[in-house]
């Protein structure tokens, strides 16, 4: 992996970066709108290689591994897109054109959070740092 | 020949006469259907010094060699001519069922010259061809004359309607297939008022087409079909329609708000979306003829001053041009102005940016109530817009309605004051609901290349922009940021040979996103049989581009007509493209040495025409 000393650190980053996002309240209240249980599934970087977010019914539940129940959306790439999405310097549409990213299942919802990519960029950047691995960041 | 039937149904309305036409086979192969067909044939007959309007002007209907096929998005149909509107080349295409219909039934395609002596009705039934009386119809809505047609034909009869503004001669008049299926651009619903037909009525009995590999073709479609139904953008156009991603275009700046002054109002992102128009108004949902994605909505506005009956539902350039465009927030008035647009027969784009416009002039003052029969033109007043403006346009009603029924380039030449300069336009074609300052710099190329003038569907250019399209097949792997003018000339080059494909295979844009190059090419090769490798595919496409480019030049266009208004290329005043200003003079120029056209003319060289095989047509203007 270009990013990432094994899975771990991916699925440490990315779920701590979630937890980040639901203190946010105006992305908290976007979750809230995607009502749906989302996989990160990143397990072509490493077996146990997920994250999934439950926003179903007001909750803002965050996961590794397996989720709970059948998610209403799967985003699967790897662990390095992944950290290039979340930095915001991976365009979704292409990478999807271009098999990078697979989607199964219903994206209506994740329309919504779109706009605010570059909210969670800043996030995501600052829970980097915070987890002492500033040098991930990409300029 | 093979999937094309190689026969045209030829009207003539002064004479009261049709006959049928064998088209040279070569035609097909060389120009390959829809847009490209019919631009081939009014090269070769059209008379290019008559007015649009006249009885003398031709209109042409031209299927794609995929009509019929059990395809998703392939049964599409061209409608072509001159622009009342522009004045020059245009072709309007349209989803819905007309295109099996008229395949089945034997043509490729219906050409029509002269002008019937009273109201009527070209009725087609296989081999069975008759212009019947239509005066029982004449002034009526189009939705109640599609349902009187089928109550007196059958209910499977397909239907093209043109409404009381095609017979009012209103330049943006359009034709609807079905009653929910339009012809929109550039006016030809004023070409049939203008010959005093109606409608075209068309049923056949059989549905059967020879293709050049059968076996081959079907195994392709079985992969296809899914593939198509299953990615991404097609689930998001079946749940939430062509409005699906209106949100994201909101934040982008790719959305234009009031007249294209503003590439930011937040509240539009939740309000006009179209996962708010399922939630608050989808009844249920609509496809066209085959198609598995079923992305067309049908809405009801149940209660409150814009309440309408279940019927068609407004789709994203409608939502846009009677939203955000013309500063309204209120998805039930935008259903109810989408429903009169329906029924009278009216582009939704057109109309929408003429009143835009006509709200900023104004505002501005340089429209006063003298102009207007009194009546006070105000951002998001849609109560005004659909009670009285849009009736008056249909109807060409008092100076207002005189004034918009012209569209807002003319109406802006007729006020003068400078209005001209708030326009947004190119080669009079008022612009989609795509703001390329925000959308996507390569599209404000586009607008300007397109033959029938601003255009999102001439060539696929937006989603090129996006990301959506890889080509690495013929050297498209570029990864384009949008708000730069970074290779979009080199995209926009191979976005228009592309464009040009899709719109003479009448295929839709929103389904074929998915097909590959190499798919596409089996397409060409196992329908109708083309035998074409990549480049010959790619060929036919710049050929057809270049072909329209001489038919307008016959028009009197030259180069400097590739141009787009001042409004929309000043930089953006708001939202995430403030200050951005578009390289549009350097992406042309680049684009003419790219295409090897001649950078005054603003044609393609006599050797660029002889290389595309069009020797004998460079010969007429070179």
């Amino acid at each position: 992996m270009e990013f990432w000393k094994d899975s771990n650190e991916a699925v440490t980053a990315i779920s701590k970066m979630w937890e980040n996002v639901g203190k946010d309240a105006e992305l908290r209240e976007g979750a809230r709108k995607v009502n749906q249980l989302i996989l990160f599934d990143y397990t072509e970087s490493g077996p146990d290689c997920a994250v999934w977010v439950d926003c179903r019914k007001d909750a803002f539940v965050i996961g590794t591994g397996k989720p709970p129940d059948t998610p209403d959306l799967t985003m699967s790439l790897s662990a390095d897109d992944a950290h290039r999405s979340w930095m915001n310097k991976l365009n979704p549409v292409m990478a999807i054109t271009r098999k990078k990213i697979r989607v199964k299942g219903s994206a209506t919802g994740l329309l919504k959070l779109v706009p605010k990519l570059k909210k969670v960029a800043v996030i995501y950047a600052q829970t980097l740092t915070d987890l002492g691995w500033a040098d991930k960041i990409m300029k | 020949m093979k999937a094309n039937t190689g026969k045209i149904i030829r009207v003539d309305l002064n004479a009261g006469a049709v006959s049928i036409e064998t088209l040279p086979e070569d035609y097909y192969g060389k120009y390959v259907g829809g847009s490209g067909l019919a631009a081939k044939y009014f090269w070769e007959n059209g008379d290019f010094n008559v007015d649009a309007l006249s009885p003398e002007a031709m209109l042409v209907f031209m299927n794609g060699p995929f009509s019929g096929l059990k395809l998703s998005g392939a049964s599409r149909n061209s409608c072509a001519g001159r622009s009342p509107l522009t004045g020059h080349w245009a072709d309007s295409s349209c989803g819905g069922f007309f295109a099996p219909e008229l395949r089945f039934a034997g043509f490729d395609g219906i050409v029509i010259t002269g002008k019937s002596p009273k109201p009527s009705v070209l009725l087609i039934e296989d081999d069975k061809i008759a212009i019947v009386d239509g005066t029982a119809y004449w002034g009526k809505g189009i939705e109640g004359v599609n349902t009187d047609l089928k109550k007196k034909y059958g209910k499977n009869y397909r239907t093209v309607v043109i409404g009381p503004a095609g017979e009012n001669l209103v330049k943006f008049a359009g034709i609807m297939n079905e009653g929910h299926h339009v012809f929109g651009r550039a006016g030809f619903g004023a070409v049939m008022g203008s010959k005093n037909l109606k409608a075209i009525v068309v049923k056949a009995e059989k549905k059967e087409m020879d293709l050049a590999d059968p076996v081959k073709y079907e195994k392709l479609r079985k992969e296809l079909n899914p593939k198509m139904k299953a990615a991404l953008a097609a689930s998001l156009l079946h749940e939430n329609g062509t409005a699906a991603n209106l949100e994201g275009g909101a934040f982008t700046g790719d959305v234009p708000v009031k007249n294209w002054t503003s590439n930011f109002w937040e509240g539009m992102a939740d309000a006009l979306t179209g996962s708010t128009l399922s939630e608050k108004y989808l009844t249920k949902r609509g496809a066209c003829a085959y198609c598995g994605i079923v992305c067309k909505r049908v809405v009801e506005v149940k209660e409150g001053p814009f309440a309408i009956p279940e019927g068609p539902g407004p789709e994203y350039e409608t939502i846009v041009a009677y939203g955000s465009l013309i500063g309204s927030l209120d998805l039930a008035a935008t259903c109810k102005a989408n429903k009169i647009c329906n029924d009278m027969g009216m582009d939704t784009i057109s109309s929408g940016v003429t009143i835009a416009w006509a709200m900023e002039a104004f505002e501005k003052g340089d429209i006063t109530e003298a102009d207007t029969d009194g009546i006070k033109l105000n951002w998001g007043d849609m109560e005004t817009v659909i009670n009285i403006v849009l009736p008056k346009m249909a109807k060409r009603e008092g100076k207002i309605g005189a004034l918009l029924a012209e569209g807002s380039v003319a109406a802006a030449e007729k006020i003068g004051k400078g209005s001209i300069s708030y326009t947004t336009h190119s080669k009079r074609l008022e612009a989609p609901m795509h703001d390329p300052r925000g959308g996507g710099h390569g599209m404000a190329l586009t607008y300007a290349m397109s033959a029938r003038g601003a255009c999102h569907v001439a060539d696929p250019m937006l989603f090129v922009e996006m990301g959506s399209c890889f080509w690495p097949e013929i050297g498209f792997e570029f990864e384009l940021e949008p708000k730069t003018d970074e290779n979009k000339p080199e995209a926009a080059v191979m976005s228009i040979e592309m464009g040009a494909l899709e719109n003479s295979a009448c295929f839709c844009q929103f389904a074929d996103r998915e097909v590959t190059i190499p798919e596409w090419l089996e397409l060409f090769n196992t329908v109708p049989g083309y035998k074409w490798e990549i480049p010959d595919m790619m060929k036919a496409g710049r050929r057809v581009f270049y072909l329209k480019r001489l038919i307008n030049y016959r028009y009197g266009l030259t180069a400097k007509d590739d141009d787009l208004t001042p409004r929309m290329l000043e930089p953006a005043r708001d939202g995430e493209p403030e200050g951005v200003e578009i390289n549009f003079t350097g992406m042309k120029e680049k684009f003419y040495k790219l295409m090897n056209m001649d950078p005054e003319k603003g044609i393609p060289s006599k050797t660029a025409l002889a290389e595309y095989g069009l020797g004998d047509e460079a010969a007429r203007v070179w």
